[in-house]
């Protein structure tokens, strides 16, 4: 009974990981325009962040548009090949690293004696603007990374088993 | 009394409008998703070019009319790529494409 269970569960995973398979669609097509379109994506991502100190744009634009380049990858190369390169822990770095810088931008105003993110008491000519756009690269790299890891974690359950099997625990933890 | 300018943006709009609406017919009356894809995607794209293409015109020289041209390039090269990319998909999933065989089935 047990060795049947044990037939029918690798079964499952064979047809499982054969539907994974089924699921990247290769397409020269699809990896030329990626190719051509990304770097553009991606600066344009930049400039959309970067904007937001002094007109309409913001890290939470930017920081979608940017993790949009990820996706692109994902779906032209192959879900698990970018899931190789950008692995769990690395977003969850990329994450820490933004909410860090964040919060050091705030603190750090308070430390200088000034309110919560008051950029006038950092003694750095024109820091307002330079403040406000390192708290929206900070902004972006959470939204993005976050929309990332989403993004895995969708990709994840639609693989069915052999995708679920693969680090269930920091899955798990990062979203 | 429109100049010929003004009346050459105003061809690009009608016809820009004229693709959207075609676009529309089409994903409601064709039969199933590669049909659909096709009449969406072309006129799709040739309807967003033209009264993109409008807008470019009507806007004169300067900085917007280059972010109005940029967004012309890019959506002429990713809206037929996206419909490429699930048509593709679907049909390594083993989507069958209509046939007038399936019209007697269905009446």
């Amino acid at each position: 009974m047990s060795a049947d269970e044990r037939g029918n569960g690798d079964g499952n995973a064979v047809e499982a990981g054969e539907s994974n398979r089924s699921l990247y669609v290769e397409s020269p097509i699809i990896m030329a325009t990626v190719r051509v379109v990304a770097p553009f994506v991606f600066t344009f991502g930049l400039f959309i962040m970067f904007h937001g100190a002094d007109s309409a744009g913001g890290g939470f634009q930017g920081g979608v548009i940017v993790s949009t380049v990820i996706l692109m990858l994902a779906v032209a190369f192959g879900v698990e090949s970018t899931r190789d390169w950008i692995t769990p822990e690395r977003l969850v770095a990329l994450v820490g690293v933004g909410v860090s810088a964040v919060l050091l931008l705030g603190i750090g105003t308070v430390a200088l004696g000034g309110g919560f993110l008051e950029y006038d008491v950092v003694p750095i000519y024109h820091f307002t603007k330079y403040g406000i756009e390192l708290f929206e690269i900070g902004i972006g790299v959470i939204v993005s990374g976050i929309v990332v890891g989403l993004f895995f974690g969708l990709a994840a359950g639609a693989s069915g088993e052999g995708g679920a099997d693969r680090e269930p625990d920091d899955r798990e933890g990062l979203l | 009394m429109v100049t010929l300018y003004e009346g050459a943006i105003i061809a690009l709009l009608v016809g820009g409008v004229f693709f959207g609406i075609v676009a529309a017919v089409g994903l409601l009356r064709l039969p199933d998703l590669y049909t659909r894809a096709h009449g969406a995607s072309k006129t799709d794209t040739l309807g967003a070019g033209l009264s993109l293409a409008a807008a470019a015109a009507a806007l004169g020289s300067g900085l917007p009319t280059v972010k109005v041209v940029l967004l012309l390039v890019f959506l002429f090269l990713t809206n037929p790529t996206a419909a490429h990319a699930i048509t593709r998909a679907a049909a390594d999933q083993g989507i069958e494409p209509w046939t007038s065989e399936d019209r007697g089935d269905g009446e």
